[in-house]
């Protein structure tokens, strides 16, 4: 064994790089985060605003703010568009996450099962991972356009305005639930892919041998599936589960992309479909606003994935097997 | 282990047709998401290639088709789309508003800049990454698990806490939308360099190797940073590949901070700020808000086109690196 | 004990329902994907007596594992057929046959503890719990691990999985017992443990029981019978001593004993042997004139003033019990070990003179043994 403190300044030199930019955008920034949360009517001149009067402390690196306190989460919490946002957050991720995992594991288990075209559905299944939220999003709200849509065009006698009646034609019957239809539409299709390759992996990744003693063991097939491959794919469930919630609660860029408008809804309501996270930038991004508020939100924000995913794990320690 | 093999001819016969059936539902469902999957492509694809009244039309067409009902040849789809697209629709003589029917969207120089961030973040990347990861997989050094461990658990803090901070670290450089380009291009590609992901994967892929190897190199009296040169990277040079694709389709794909830092009224051909994503976005929205016709979505099918198929095809040609590279992370989490 | 698990298996009675095993002119092919067949199994016809623990000896590469997998049904034969006792099971699937079988990687669930990875086949044949608990737990004390029901597989150590295996195989009271290569994945000390456990096991129960191992020294140690095959042919079965002490061709004499056998090659001159350097001995055998090989087990070379081999000491290697000398046989140079008692102490370079007590005469082509 190579003596232990031997590499030390290699790897200071090795590391260094990594360290410091760790440090600058990574570390910093999460301190600066918890930090601000508790510094009320905390805000950096910038480009065009004004320091006023405010007559305060100065932060270390720039920036006034007038106390220590928690004014900023009593902001959040009592705005109501933050409701609305939380309310509109949690309804994406209770209505996509299972659909999506449930059906990324049967097409997984499906893809496992047979031999031919396997490749060539793996590639397809995979597309949606190296596209551009942005790009595709526009194109499922064509697909669900009122007039022009496929969606529209297939089921002539619907006509729902799914998303965007109200930018072309005027008249507005966009609700929140059409608008979520698509939105569950496009979040389903775009995470499919990930989840698709790493149940397959795992799938494949368990030995043949436990298939032929399980056989031995006359065991029918049904029994096979609940008592071998789901146990011990069960590692794979959870870590899709885990992720795929704390992505769903992130939901930004999908509904941007899908109403098209730079904002969360059609023109007439910009905020119809306002996310966490959304809020969060919106806070942040016009000028003049407090970053205090904005990291008060994201620290609720992580509070919230962060019990939500504790949970998760309690409650899957009965019942996930490594 | 086919349970086929003992089925005597009547039993076979049944088991057969079961299995038909079961094989025909099977291939009939995964047909069925294949096409969930595939169709906002194909779409998107042939819905740029169409003339506006065909998609304002009531009929639904699969291909485009002329006026008279008929599918029309490749050559004949409308790929002047693409050329408005790029270079604007200018408005008829004598008709009121501004100059632009549709104003053109600077793909290239989106393109331009996204390649060029994608280049600047990913050569950092590869760098850190490279001798970060040897640090961690081969260097002995006090401390070396509990720094991993904390970089491990960075991974777990979603990012729109350290959007947050570096909006501010970035204010107080002044370079948040900023006129100046360079400054933007160091805004868009610094904190992405270090990336504990790809310094996670790689040395996965660097523990793999055995240490043997390192051991006879020292032997031979190799000093650690050649031997990480002329071997390791030589060695995991897959994965390496892996990440230097990942984070060039990262940056390809950037919404979030490109829109929060770059300055949208620098979208002119002598001083373009945006990235694909926000240039795609802002592009349309600006072109459709001057224009009265509500039937150019074969343009805005266009528009995502474009920034689809590049990618598609550096999918296709590097399709194994891929895949096998977002396998490999999932396994491990 | 009578318990009908289900209509498929047959009503059996007590445990110790001894069956024989009965394999008929079995042939398995195997074609891989360029098209090339490869004859794993050729022909094997073979006769296992109930109630005994067999050994099925050979090299790598044998064909021995894919016969222990068409005992099994994991496998089916190109043609042949298996019949356990009076019932012909050649397309019976493996979950009907009554067979047990305990991998070589022991294909414990890892994720069910180590009752339920025994538990799982009687779930499946749908005993009844009660039955089930009291069944499970007495096999598990007759491997003796009875007290480690509750760990998971990858708490237990390599001798323990391969009980559990066992146990897991057993306890739905199979006619046949099928073990892969059980004593390869144990380090040395283990094994000797081990292939006692397993030799007990067997008594206990009475079951046919077939293991498939590449180490002699192993097949011979518990075996009631071993059978020897090679290139997916039978080469002999019988009592390990008898295969040992009459070896019906080369290969066998080759493949058992510890250190090998020497072969020396000679002439047959009527009933005598003579070696490349003139020595001349009775053998004892009546065929023509011929090249021949001779076999002589290093035990059966006595030093003798009266011998007429003559050698010349190269290496003496002392195992305790026994010295091993290395010699090259004076005038023809080749190299034969010989086993000798310890009390004489010899040195490099001395001549010594050996006497054989008994020697094989092989055919030089066709490696068969001439009586």
């Amino acid at each position: 064994m190579i003596e232990y403190k031997k590499d030390g300044w290699r790897a200071a030199i090795a590391l260094a790089p990594m360290v410091f930019f760790m440090l600058v955008f990574t570390f910093w920034p999460i301190i600066n985060a918890f930090i601000w949360a508790f510094l009320e009517d905390f805000s950096y001149g910038g480009k065009g605003i004004s320091h006023g009067e405010l007559d305060g402390y100065r932060w270390i690196t720039g920036g006034t703010f007038i106390k220590v306190g928690i004014d900023n989460f009593k902001t959040v919490l009592t705005d109501g568009l933050f409701w609305d946002a939380l309310k509109n957050t949690a309804i994406i991720v209770i209505v996509s996450v299972p659909l999506t995992v449930i059906l990324g594991l049967a097409i997984a288990v499906g893809l496992n099962s047979i031999k031919r075209f396997q490749g060539l559905y793996q590639t397809i299944f995979f597309l949606p991972y190296v596209t551009n939220t942005i790009a595709l999003g526009m194109v499922f709200a064509t697909l669900f356009h009122q007039n022009y849509g496929l969606v529209n065009k297939v089921f002539k006698n619907i006509g729902f305005a799914w998303i965007n009646g109200t930018t072309f034609t005027g008249t507005s019957e966009v609700t929140f639930w059409t608008a979520l239809v698509v939105l569950t539409a496009y979040t389903v299709w775009n995470g499919l892919a990930f989840k698709i390759i790493v149940f397959l992996s795992g799938l494949q990744s368990i030995d043949k041998q436990y298939y032929q003693a399980a056989q031995i063991d006359a065991a029918p097939r049904w029994r096979v599936f609940t008592k071998i491959t789901v146990p011990l794919l069960s590692p794979m469930i959870l870590y899709i589960t885990i992720t795929s919630f704390i992505g769903a609660f992130k939901a930004y860029s999908s509904v941007i992309a899908v109403f098209g408008t730079g904002k969360y809804g059609p023109d007439g309501e910009p905020n119809m479909m306002i996310t966490v996270v959304g809020y969060i930038y919106d806070k942040m991004a016009i000028g003049g606003t407090p970053y205090g508020v904005a990291s008060a939100a994201s620290l609720i924000l992580f509070f919230i994935i962060l019990i939500i995913t504790m949970l998760q794990l309690q409650v899957s320690k009965k019942r996930v097997h490594y | 282990m086919n349970k086929e093999m003992y089925l005597n001819p009547k039993e076979l016969k049944s088991f057969r047709i079961k299995q038909i059936i079961g094989r025909t539902f099977l291939y009939l469902f995964l047909t069925i998401m294949a096409l969930y999957i595939f169709i906002p492509f194909y779409w998107m694809i042939i819905s740029s290639l169409k003339e506006s009244w065909e998609i304002t039309s009531p009929e639904l067409t699969l291909l485009p088709v002329n006026r008279a009902g008929r599918v029309l040849w490749p050559w004949d789809w409308q790929w002047s789309n693409y050329k408005n697209l790029i270079y604007g629709i200018k408005k008829v003589e004598g008709s009121i508003g501004t100059e632009w029917q549709f104003r053109p969207m600077h793909f290239h120089l989106m393109f331009r800049n996204t390649v060029f961030v994608g280049l600047l973040t990913t050569s950092g990347t590869i760098i850190l990454t490279i001798l970060a990861a040897f640090a961690f997989s081969r260097l002995n050094f006090k401390g070396k698990d509990v720094i991993f461990s904390i970089f491990l658990m960075t991974m777990m803090i979603p990012g729109e806490i350290y959007v947050v901070g570096n909006y501010y670290t970035f204010s107080l450089l002044g370079w948040v939308r900023s006129a100046n380009i360079w400054k933007i291009f160091g805004t868009l590609t610094l904190p992405f360099v270090g990336s504990v992901f790809y310094t996670f994967f790689l040395r996965q892929t660097f523990r793999q190797i055995p240490n043997e190897l390192y051991l006879a190199a020292k032997v031979d009296g190799t000093s650690d940073f050649k031997y990480l040169w002329k071997i390791m990277i030589p060695i995991a040079s897959a994965t390496i590949t892996t990440i230097i694709i990942l984070s060039m389709i990262g940056v390809w794909n950037a919404f979030v901070w490109p829109s929060l830092v770059t300055n949208a009224n620098f979208c002119e051909p002598g001083n373009y700020h945006l990235l694909v994503s926000n240039g795609l976005l802002e592009g349309l929205k600006t072109a459709m808000g001057s224009t009265e016709e509500n039937s150019i979505l074969n343009l805005q099918m266009a528009g995502s086109a474009m920034v689809t198929v590049p990618l598609l095809i550096v999918f296709f040609l590097c399709k194994k690196y891929i895949m096998r590279g977002v396998s490999r992370s999932g396994i491990k989490g | 004990m009578m318990k009908e698990a289900s209509k498929d298996i047959p009503k059996r009675g007590i445990f110790h329902d001894r069956v024989e095993v009965k394999l008929q002119n079995l042939t398995k092919e195997f074609v891989d994907k360029k098209g090339k067949v490869t004859v794993a199994v050729n022909d094997f016809s073979v006769t296992i007596p109930a109630g005994k623990l067999i050994g099925l000896l050979g090299p790598s590469g044998c064909g021995k594992s894919t016969t222990l997998y068409l005992i099994s049904g994991l496998h089916k034969p190109n043609s042949g057929t298996i019949f356990f006792g009076d019932d012909d099971v050649t397309n019976t699937p493996p979950e009907k046959r009554g067979i047990g079988l305990v991998f070589q990687n022991y294909a414990l669930y890892p994720h069910m503890t180590v009752k339920q990875n025994i538990l799982f086949p009687l779930e499946n044949m749908r005993v009844p719990k009660a039955e089930a608990q009291v069944r499970a737990k007495k096999m598990a004390e007759l491997v003796h691990i009875g007290d480690l029901m509750d760990r998971k597989p990858n708490q237990l150590s390599g001798g323990q999985q391969q009980r559990v295996a066992i146990a897991r195989a057993l306890v739905k009271e199979p006619r046949v017992l099928l073990l892969d290569e059980p004593l390869s994945n144990l380090d040395a000390r283990l094994r000797l443990q081990t292939r006692e456990e397993i030799r007990r096991i067997q008594k206990e129960t009475g079951v046919t029981t077939i293991f498939v191992t590449h180490d002699q020294e192993e097949a011979m140690s518990i075996s009631d019978e071993i059978i020897v095959m090679n290139d997916g042919l039978k080469q002999q079965i019988g009592h390990p001593q008898d295969v040992y002490e009459e070896p019906i061709n080369q290969f066998v004499a080759k493949f058992l004993g510890n250190p090998p056998i020497n072969i020396v090659p000679g002439k047959l001159k009527g009933e005598k042997v003579v070696l490349e350097n003139g020595v001349v001995i009775d053998s004892g055998v009546k065929q023509p004139n011929q090249d021949i090989n001779i076999g002589l087990r290093p035990e059966y070379l006595k030093l003798s003033d009266k011998g007429k081999i003559e050698a010349t000491v190269d290496l003496v290697e002392h195992i305790g019990r026994d010295t091993m000398l290395i010699c090259y046989i004076n005038e023809i140079g080749l190299k034969i070990r010989a086993i000798i008692s310890s009390e004489r102490r010899l040195t490099p370079g001395e001549q010594v003179k050996f006497e054989c007590s008994k020697l094989f005469v092989f055919n030089k082509t066709t490696g068969e043994r001439y009586k």
